[in-house]
C-alpha cells in the first residue's frame, strides 16, 4: 500500500512539471513511460503493476487539474481546454489570472469528488447496462454529435448594413471559415488513418503532431505576434464563488466530462461544449469551473472506467497504453483506481496554488511574448524529439488549419474534424470507400 | 428552447420510429441525423439565412462613446409616428453596442402601453455570455421618455433588453381599430416555424421515403410545440394566418432548468426506445424503474441540496443582475 501511494505521489509531481510545460501531453508521456516499461519487460526486469498503474493514474489526474496553468496563463491550451483560454484569459487581462485558475482547479476538485464519490461507487452497476443499450448505436450518436457542432455556430458579423447579400456574405465568413476548418482537418484525419506518415515504432504519437498543430500552436503564434502585455496581477485570499455556483458547476460539468469520457471519439471539449448549451449557465465562473470538472471527468474518468468491474471500458489513449500492459479483472484494482485518482487529486489542488503564483511571478519577471516564443519552441523541440521531420511536417500543415478559426474567429472545436470525420465514416462502414476515392489505399 | 433542446428533441422523434432505430442497428444514421436537423432547422433558418435578407426602414445605431438614450426613444417614437400616419407597416432595428473583443454596452428599452411612452436606459457593459463586468454602469444613468399619441399593443414583453450580437427588431402596424400593434422580432417564429413549412419538409424529405417525411415533420411539429410554451408563439398556418398565435408564457426560452430537464428527459426517452427495441435484452427494468433512478432521484437530490446550500449561503441565490429604473 506505501509503494502504491508512493507512486501516485510520484506520479502526481512529474506531472506537476509536466503540466506546466505547454503543449505537451500526458498521453505522450504515458506512451513512452509504457516504451520504458516494455524495455525492462524486454531485459528480463519487470515492474509490478500495483506499482505503474498508480503512477500512471497520479500522471493522469495530476496532469488534469494542473494543466489549467499553463492553458490559462502562460495561452497554451490543449483540446480540452480552449473553452477555459477565453473567460480564464480574460481574467489574466485584468489581473485576476491567480483568482481564473484557482477558480478552474476549484472545479476539477469537484470533479475529483464526482469521480470518486459519485460516479465511481454506481459506475460498475449502471454503466454496463448503459454501454450495452449503446453500442450498436454509438456511429449514429457521433454522426448527430458532428451534426450539432457544425449546425450551431453562431454567425458573428452580418449585424450592421442594409439587409441583403452583403450582409449575409460578412455572417458567413466565420461559419464558412467553420465548415471548411471541419472538412480540412477531416481530411487531414483521413490521411493520418490510412496513410500513418509517423513510423511504426511511433505509431502511438501518430496523432500528437497534428493535435499540437490544431490547438496549441495556434495560440502560441498570436500570443506571440500580438505582443499581449500582461498587466500586474493580484492573488486573492477567497474566490468569489459559493456552494450553489460548484454544485451547478459540478452537474454541467460531471455531465460533459461523462459523455466524453464514455462515448467513443467525444473529446472533452465536446463534452464542455454539449454540457455548456444543455445546461444554460450564463455564469463565467460557473463556466470556467464546469469546464474544470469536465477536463478532470473526462481524462481521469475515462481512465477510471477502465477499471470499473463489469464494464473494463477502454476510451481514450491513456485507458489504451496501460491495456496493452495489463489487463484489470477484480474488485481490488478499481479500489486502487479510485483511491490513487482521490489521492493524486488532493495533492495536485493543494500543489496548483504554489504552482499557479510561481508562474505568475514568472510571467512578471519574463516577458510574455518571450513566455510564448519559449513555449513555441519546446512544443516545436517536443514533436520534433518524438516524431522526427514527418512529424514536423504535419504539425505545420495541422498549424494552417488551426489558424482558420483564429484568424476567422470561427470555433476551434472545428479542427476536431481530424478525429470526428474520419472515424464516423469508418463507424459507418464509408471510411474506406471515402479513402479510396481520396487515392489513399494504392 | 435553446437549439440543443430543439436538436435533442428531433434525434428523440427518430428513435420513436422503429424503422429508424433498425436502420441504425444496421449501421444507416440518416433518419437520427435528419430528425437532428430538422429538430433545429427552423431556428437554423431564421438565424443564420432569413434575418440577413430581412428589410428594416429605421436603424437606430447608439453612439458608444455619447450615449444618449433619448435619441433611441425619439427614434422609437419616430418610427410609430410614421407607422400611424402612413398606414403602413414601419420595421426599426435597435443596433447593439459592441465596445471589443467580449464586451458589449447592454441597454434597455421598454415601450409601455399604459403610460403610452418609450423609455430607455444605458446599463453595464456585458460580456458574450451577457454577464454583466463589475464596476462598467455609468455614472449618470438618465431615462430617455418619449411620449406616443397612439395605443400601444403588445404581443411580447414590454422591456427589451439589447446587449449581445445582433440587436432585437419591431414591427409597427396600425390596426383597424387605430391601435399600433408591436410584432417583436418579426423575422422569427414566422413562416418557418409553421405547420404548413413542416409539411412541404416532410413532402420533400418523403421523396427519398415516406418514414424519413414521418421523422422531419415529427421533429418540426416538435419544435413548434416547445417553442409554444414560451412567450412570442408562432404563426402556426401561413399563408392562412398571418399573425403568431401568442405562446403559453410558461417559460423563457433562455431558462435554464426547462431546457436542462428538456434535454435530461429526450436522453432518457432515446435511451428506453433503443433498450425496447432489443429482441432478448439481458437486462431487465421497467420504464417507471428507469425514470425513478435517472431522472426523479436524481433531480429531487439536486433540489435538495442547492436548497440547503442556498439556505447556507443567505437564502438567496446568486443572479446576474443590474439594477434598472426605466
Amino acid at each position: 500500500m506505501i509503494s502504491a501511494m508512493a507512486a501516485v505521489l510520484a506520479g502526481t509531481v512529474l506531472a506537476c512539471f509536466l503540466a506546466i510545460l505547454p503543449g505537451l501531453h500526458i498521453y505522450n508521456v504515458m506512451g513512452l513511460a509504457a516504451l520504458f516499461l516494455y524495455s525492462l519487460h524486454g531485459g528480463g526486469l519487470a515492474a509490478m503493476p500495483e506499482v505503474y498503474i498508480p503512477f500512471m493514474l497520479g500522471l493522469v489526474t495530476g496532469w488534469s487539474v494542473l494543466n489549467t496553468i499553463p492553458s490559462v496563463l502562460l495561452g497554451a491550451p490543449d483540446e480540452s481546454a480552449i473553452f477555459t483560454v477565453l473567460p480564464g484569459q480574460k481574467y489574466l487581462m485584468i489581473g485576476r489570472g491567480y483568482e481564473g485558475t484557482m477558480m478552474i482547479g476549484a472545479g476539477s476538485l469537484a470533479g475529483v469528488f464526482m469521480l470518486v464519490f459519485l460516479i465511481g461507487p454506481f459506475a460498475p452497476k449502471f454503466l454496463p447496462v448503459v454501454r450495452y443499450v449503446f453500442n450498436p448505436h454509438m456511429h449514429w450518436i457521433l454522426w448527430v454529435v458532428i451534426a450539432f457542432i457544425l449546425m450551431t455556430e453562431w454567425p458573428k458579423g452580418g449585424n450592421r448594413g442594409p439587409a441583403g447579400w452583403s450582409k449575409f456574405f460578412d455572417a458567413w465568413s466565420t461559419l464558412g471559415a467553420g465548415l471548411l476548418t471541419f472538412f480540412l482537418s477531416g481530411l487531414l484525419g483521413f490521411l493520418l488513418l490510412y496513410r500513418p506518415l509517423v513510423s511504426v515504432d511511433d505509431a502511438f504519437q501518430n496523432i500528437m503532431p497534428a493535435f499540437v498543430g490544431l490547438f496549441a500552436i495556434p495560440w502560441c503564434l498570436i500570443n506571440a505576434i500580438s505582443g499581449t502585455e500582461v498587466p500586474k496581477q493580484y492573488v486573492c485570499d477567497t474566490l468569489n464563488i459559493n456552494g450553489d455556483l460548484l454544485l451547478r458547476s459540478s452537474i454541467a460539468g460531471g455531465i460533459g466530462g461523462g459523455f466524453a469520457a464514455f462515448f467513443p471519439v467525444i473529446t472533452g471539449g465536446i463534452g464542455g461544449l454539449l454540457a455548456g448549451h444543455a445546461t444554460a449557465q450564463r455564469d463565467e465562473r460557473i463556466f470556467m469551473m464546469s469546464q474544470g470538472v469536465s477536463k478532470v471527468v473526462y481524462y481521469t474518468g475515462a481512465l477510471m472506467l477502465f477499471f470499473a468491474p463489469g464494464l473494463f471500458l477502454t476510451r481514450g489513449g491513456g485507458a489504451l497504453i496501460i491495456k496493452g500492459l495489463y489487463t484489470p479483472h477484480t474488485w481490488g484494482d478499481y479500489y486502487l483506481a479510485l483511491g490513487s485518482i482521490a489521492l493524486s487529486g488532493a495533492v495536485s489542488f493543494l500543489l496548483m496554488s504554489p504552482l499557479t503564483k510561481w508562474t505568475l511571478k514568472l510571467i512578471k519577471v519574463v516577458d510574455y511574448r518571450h513566455i510564448s516564443i519559449f513555449s513555441l519552441g519546446i512544443i516545436i523541440a517536443l514533436v520534433f524529439v518524438i516524431t522526427g521531420w514527418v512529424g514536423l511536417f504535419i504539425m505545420t500543415v495541422a498549424t494552417g488549419i488551426g489558424l482558420i478559426p483564429v484568424l476567422f474567429g470561427s470555433r476551434r472545436l472545428n479542427c476536431l474534424g481530424v478525429l470526428l470525420l474520419p472515424i464516423a465514416c469508418n463507424m459507418s462502414g464509408v471510411g474506406e470507400p471515402i479513402a479510396a476515392f481520396l487515392g489513399l489505399l494504392k | 428552447m435553446k437549439g440543443i433542446a430543439h436538436f435533442i428533441s428531433g434525434v428523440t422523434v427518430a428513435s420513436f420510429c422503429p424503422w429508424a432505430v433498425e436502420a441504425a442497428q444496421n449501421g444507416n444514421p440518416a433518419f437520427f441525423i435528419l430528425g437532428a436537423v430538422a429538430g433545429i432547422l427552423p431556428d437554423t433558418i431564421d438565424f443564420k439565412f432569413y434575418r440577413f435578407f430581412y428589410h428594416h426602414e429605421v436603424s437606430v445605431e447608439p453612439n458608444p462613446s455619447q450615449l444618449d438614450p433619448q435619441l433611441i426613444a425619439d427614434a422609437v417614437a419616430a418610427a410609430i409616428a410614421e407607422a400611424v400616419a402612413t398606414g403602413c407597416p414601419v420595421c426599426v432595428k435597435l443596433a447593439t453596442i459592441r465596445i471589443g473583443a467580449d464586451n458589449w454596452r447592454q441597454y434597455r428599452v421598454k415601450i409601455d402601453p399604459d403610460a403610452g411612452e418609450v423609455r430607455v436606459q444605458f446599463g453595464p457593459v456585458v460580456s458574450t455570455g451577457q454577464v454583466p463586468q463589475p464596476g462598467t454602469l455609468p455614472a449618470t444613468r438618465p431615462v430617455g421618455l418619449a411620449k406616443l399619441s397612439v395605443p400601444i399593443l403588445q404581443s411580447y414583453e414590454p422591456i427589451y433588453t439589447i446587449d449581445i450580437f445582433d440587436g432585437p427588431s419591431f414591427k409597427f402596424t396600425r390596426n383597424e381599430a387605430g391601435q399600433v400593434e408591436i410584432d417583436f422580432l418579426p423575422w422569427h417564429r414566422n413562416w418557418s416555424h409553421s405547420l404548413t413549412f413542416g409539411l412541404l419538409l416532410a413532402g420533400l424529405t418523403s421523396l427519398w421515403t415516406w418514414q424519413a417525411g414521418v421523422v422531419v415533420f415529427g421533429a418540426h411539429v416538435l419544435h413548434v410545440i416547445e417553442d409554444q410554451m414560451g412567450h412570442m408563439g408562432t404563426n402556426l398556418l401561413p399563408p392562412f394566418t398571418k399573425k403568431r398565435m401568442p405562446g403559453l408564457k410558461i417559460m423563457h426560452s433562455g431558462d435554464a432548468f426547462p431546457n436542462f430537464g428538456c434535454v435530461w428527459l429526450c436522453c432518457l426517452l432515446i435511451f428506453w426506445n433503443l433498450y425496447a427495441a432489443i429482441p432478448e435484452p439481458l437486462y431487465h427494468f421497467s420504464f417507471i424503474r428507469l425514470m425513478l433512478y435517472t431522472m426523479i432521484i436524481p433531480f429531487s437530490v439536486f433540489g435538495v441540496v442547492r436548497w440547503l446550500l442556498v439556505r447556507a449561503d443567505k437564502g438567496h441565490p446568486e443572479t446576474l443582475s443590474t439594477e434598472w429604473n426605466i
